[in-house]
């Protein structure tokens, strides 16, 4: 085979854990299973997959941090599976992972940026300069005499990335780098990234979940079960009915074009999906068709009117941890209604956990109070002896609550805190299981060890333990973190069963999109103040979130965008309000135009 | 509480002492150590106590971070102040009570152990823990033992080791924090019951941690791989050890000092 000096070429590869399944007796299933994919020099390559799908394996091959069972690895004309060379290439390929804890060495971040040349056997001055240049690159300059531990999850990336660019590597692989990131971060983050891969020549491979972030890139390559079942441009890739199949989604710009596309009876094609523009004057194409037919919106049996009564109310809440003199939160005024769904938004730091650290008396607040009123009466926080009542009342399910799980058995780690409560053991049983099964858990799972679980099932595993006690309020702390769009869309599938079957829920999260579709009413936190409460309609309006300096959702600013150009067609076109979830959005539009339609012609 | 712990943590700033090479602070507290333990009369002690805020002076140590090292270790010292009480019977009683028997001697004995105790700590701290990055420690063992390595002891790895784990501290003490929040809203208690519940309490805090570290240490073992970590053999410094004169001053001065304090120890005896 010539080899291809200019591409990461990986050919037929085989990989597996080296798990001793010897008591089991089946054989795991393999990572990777006959790979193939190409990936030209200085391109810009998204991977996706679903949890598990073999991506991030696939990422270490590429890094030879794994070396395959079988199948070849060359990079730029380099053979992977020759001794000679791998280090060569190791040293010419970086990674970022997704915990920005798990990859610092150094306390000092100047000293953590020269582990690796160091590795390398860099000589003074040359790794002086590296350092100090790869530290002003990312923007930490200031920051190179200063523990490593001091800084946000954002500063700690571009510190991996600094890490990196110090070894002045060829390939950059960002596995899964802007997970744990704020979308303000996360938007810092990548366009640093692109703008180092334009200015050192890099070629850019990235992991994500996010299926607009894999917008911003040349190439896609969708894997899954370990293979690559899809390659190609953006544009072809989301063209395709089958990424629900491999826990995918389409962006959702692309949802909601597709959308009216199907209710305009027409059809977008690839050049269509290729920029902002081109995807809009199709769009108006479709909707400035005579003929188009009024969507039937389906009948929704929702919006129970049970959101008059107040269940938990915070009231002059302020927080100042030891060793600060900055409130943590400052005044925090909040009733939560019953039966809702209150979203909590802000950047990371803001004090959202301190808040809900309050909520069931973590934190017992030293400054204001948190009530909570049950049908026997109201509990407060600062009362002690109310302290085992709140928790049973108010369920607070941490960020990836699956790293907490402890027990031999899922059914034993739900039970956990029904034990501490001391309730008896027939109803204790009754109530583990049906908190097992709210949350979707199978019986052979609910036996199983917490451990023996993939991701989503832990989480869900987690979140049973909470949910056991039968709380009337839970909070959740960014529950889908991590998981890939289809998981995403189950947990919130729960939450939402959760809701109508009557619990109130807190639901903390960075991203808009999410909080738009899921929450009745925002409460949108910043530096330890409320800035705004009100319904994701109020907060959204153009005007509104550019007061508050908050991004809008995707969905609703691709929208707006077609609805400018609508408005140029039909000047009299009257939209109604805002919907956040993609499909709706695209029929309120439709009807819109139809609408307008039938004035015209009258 | 734990994410206050500050055993084994950097304190950054500019001063004499943080400049000085590791190597010689780790000298130097190996002779204080010594010293520590040798002297037993009050004004040799009170001369160390002098020494020692010296240091605390050269390293810009302020009495809030001082305070916050050594707070935890009060209990330990108290515990062993009280034993010593308690227990040595020479000297003059000055008290009897059934089985107690207090002594002037054994007053001033358990003291000087206490004393001992706190000022190991400091010792530690502003010499070392306070002053050295985990790193620099690192290098500092490791060129100090590097004689080792002829006969095969891995001194590298080792000292690698413990700066990782030095590193990971509030890492994982901040994990800890989080999972004791994490069961005490699902109605853990700490902080009552019996012993044994109390120490049954901590076991379902202590298997998340290990898992979590068992993880941690997975995914730091891919990174440091991936950044062409392979042992010490052929690895350049950032911030190579160079001894100056003034560390070699430094040095011999403190020295100096802490053999006058064990020779005013001896006199008096």
């Amino acid at each position: 085979m010539p080899e291809d000096p200019n591409s990461i070429v990986v050919k037929d590869v085989s990989f597996s854990y080296d798990i001793s399944e010897e008591d089991s007796g089946k054989a795991p299933r393999p990572a990777l299973d006959g790979i193939s994919v190409t990936v030209e020099k200085g391109s810009y390559t998204a991977i996706l997959g679903s949890n598990g799908s073999g991506k991030s394996t696939l990422a270490k091959i590429i890094d030879i941090l794994e070396v395959p069972d079988s199948g070849r690895v060359v990079i730029f004309g380099r053979d992977g599976g020759d001794d000679d060379m791998f280090w060569d290439i190791r040293s010419h390929c970086c990674c970022v992972f997704q915990n920005p804890d798990n990859q610092i060495v150094g306390t000092i971040v100047e000293e953590d940026v020269a582990f690796g040349p160091e590795n390398l056997g860099i000589p003074n001055p040359e790794l002086r300069e590296r350092v100090d240049q790869a530290l002003k690159d990312v923007g930490l300059y200031e920051y190179r005499h200063k523990e490593t531990a001091a800084l946000s999850g954002g500063q700690k990336q571009k510190l991996a990335i600094a890490g990196a660019l110090a070894m002045r590597p060829d390939i950059l692989i960002l596995d899964e780098a802007t997970a744990m990131l704020d979308p303000s971060s996360r938007d810092d983050f990548l366009s640093l990234v692109e703008e180092m891969r334009i200015l050192k020549g890099l070629t850019l491979i990235t992991i994500t979940h996010d299926m607009t972030e894999a917008l911003r890139c040349d190439k896609l390559i969708i894997v899954n079960r370990g293979k690559a079942v899809m390659e190609g441009r953006p544009e072809e890739i989301f063209m395709s009915e089958d990424l629900w199949k491999y826990g995918l989604k389409r962006p959702v710009k692309f949802n909601f074009a597709f959308e009216i596309a199907k209710l305009t009876d027409s059809r977008l094609t690839e050049d269509d999906l290729r920029s902002d523009e081109s995807l809009i004057s199709a769009l108006t194409g479709m909707l400035s068709k005579p003929g188009i037919k009024e969507p039937v919106v389906p009948e929704e049996q929702d919006k129970k009117e049970d959101g008059k009564n107040v269940i938990m109310s915070v009231k002059g809440l302020s927080h100042t941890y030891d060793g600060s003199d900055v409130k943590a939160i400052d005044d925090i005024n909040l009733d939560i209604m019953k039966g809702e769904v209150l979203g909590i938004v802000g950047e990371s730091g803001c004090g959202k956990t301190t808040l809900i650290s309050h909520m069931n008396a973590i934190f017992r607040p030293s400054e204001g109070d948190v009530i909570i009123h049950t049908a026997d009466g109201d509990l407060s926080c600062r009362n002690k002896k109310d302290t085992m009542k709140i928790r049973q009342n108010v369920g607070l399910v941490f960020q990836y609550p699956e790293y907490q799980l402890f027990e031999e058995t899922v059914f034993k780690d739900v039970c956990y805190g029904l034990k501490k409560m001391k309730i008896p053991k027939p109803q204790m049983h009754k109530m583990a299981y049906d908190a097992a099964l709210k949350v979707g858990l199978t019986m052979t799972e609910i036996n199983a060890s917490p451990f023996e679980l993939s991701g989503g099932q832990k989480r869900r595993a987690a979140m049973a333990g909470v949910l056991a006690m039968n709380p009337g309020i839970l909070v959740l702390d960014e529950p889908a973190s991590g998981l890939d769009p289809r998981g995403r869309q189950e947990m919130f599938a729960i939450i939402k069963g959760l809701r109508d079957s009557g619990t109130t829920i807190v639901l903390v999260s960075h991203n808009m999109d999410e909080a738009a579709v899921n929450c009745d009413r925002i409460c949108l936190i910043d530096e330890g103040k409320i800035k705004a409460v009100g319904t994701p309609e109020e907060l959204f309006r153009e005007e509104r979130a550019e007061e508050l300096g908050i991004q809008r959702p995707r969905i609703t600013r691709f929208s707006g965008l077609l609805k400018k150009e609508l408005k140029k067609i039909y000047p009299q076109i009257e939209f109604g309000g805002m919907e956040f979830n993609p499909e709706k959005e695209a029929r309120a539009v439709v009807s819109a135009v139809c609408k307008a339609g039938e004035a015209d012609v009258q | 509480m734990f994410s206050k712990i500050s055993l084994g943590r950097y304190y950054p700033a500019h001063s004499f002492l943080h400049d000085t090479d590791p190597r010689i602070k780790t000298i130097l507290y190996a002779v204080y150590l010594v010293a520590i333990f040798i002297i037993k009369e009050p004004v040799s002690i009170a001369v160390l106590a002098g020494i020692i805020l010296l240091q605390l002076i050269l390293a810009k140590i302020t009495p809030g971070i001082l305070w916050s090292t050594v707070k935890p270790m009060l209990p330990l010292a108290l515990f062993i102040f009280l034993i010593n009480v308690f227990t040595i019977k020479q000297g003059d009683v000055l008290f009897s009570w059934k089985m107690i028997t207090v002594t002037g001697y054994g007053i001033g004995r358990a003291a000087i152990m206490a004393v001992r105790l706190v000022f190991l700590i400091i010792s530690t701290s502003v010499l070392l823990t306070l002053t050295t990055t985990p790193l620099k420690m690192s290098d500092a063992l490791e060129k100090l033992f590097a004689p080792l390595s002829l006969i095969r002891i891995p001194v590298h790895e080792m000292a690698m080791m413990m700066s990782i784990a030095l590193r990971f501290i509030p890492t994982l003490a901040a994990e800890t924090d989080k999972i004791m929040k994490a069961q005490q809203s699902r109605g853990a208690d700490y902080d009552t019951g019996t012993f044994i519940n109390k120490v049954k309490g901590y076991i379902t805090v202590l298997i998340p941690l290990f898992v979590s570290s068992f993880r941690r240490a997975d995914e730091l073992a891919v990174a440091m791989d991936a950044r062409c970590y392979r042992g010490g053999k052929g690895r350049t410094k950032l911030n190579p050890l160079k001894l100056t004169v003034r560390d070699v001053l430094t040095g011999m001065m403190f020295t100096l000092l802490a053999v006058l304090v064990v020779a005013i120890d001896f006199s008096l005896r």
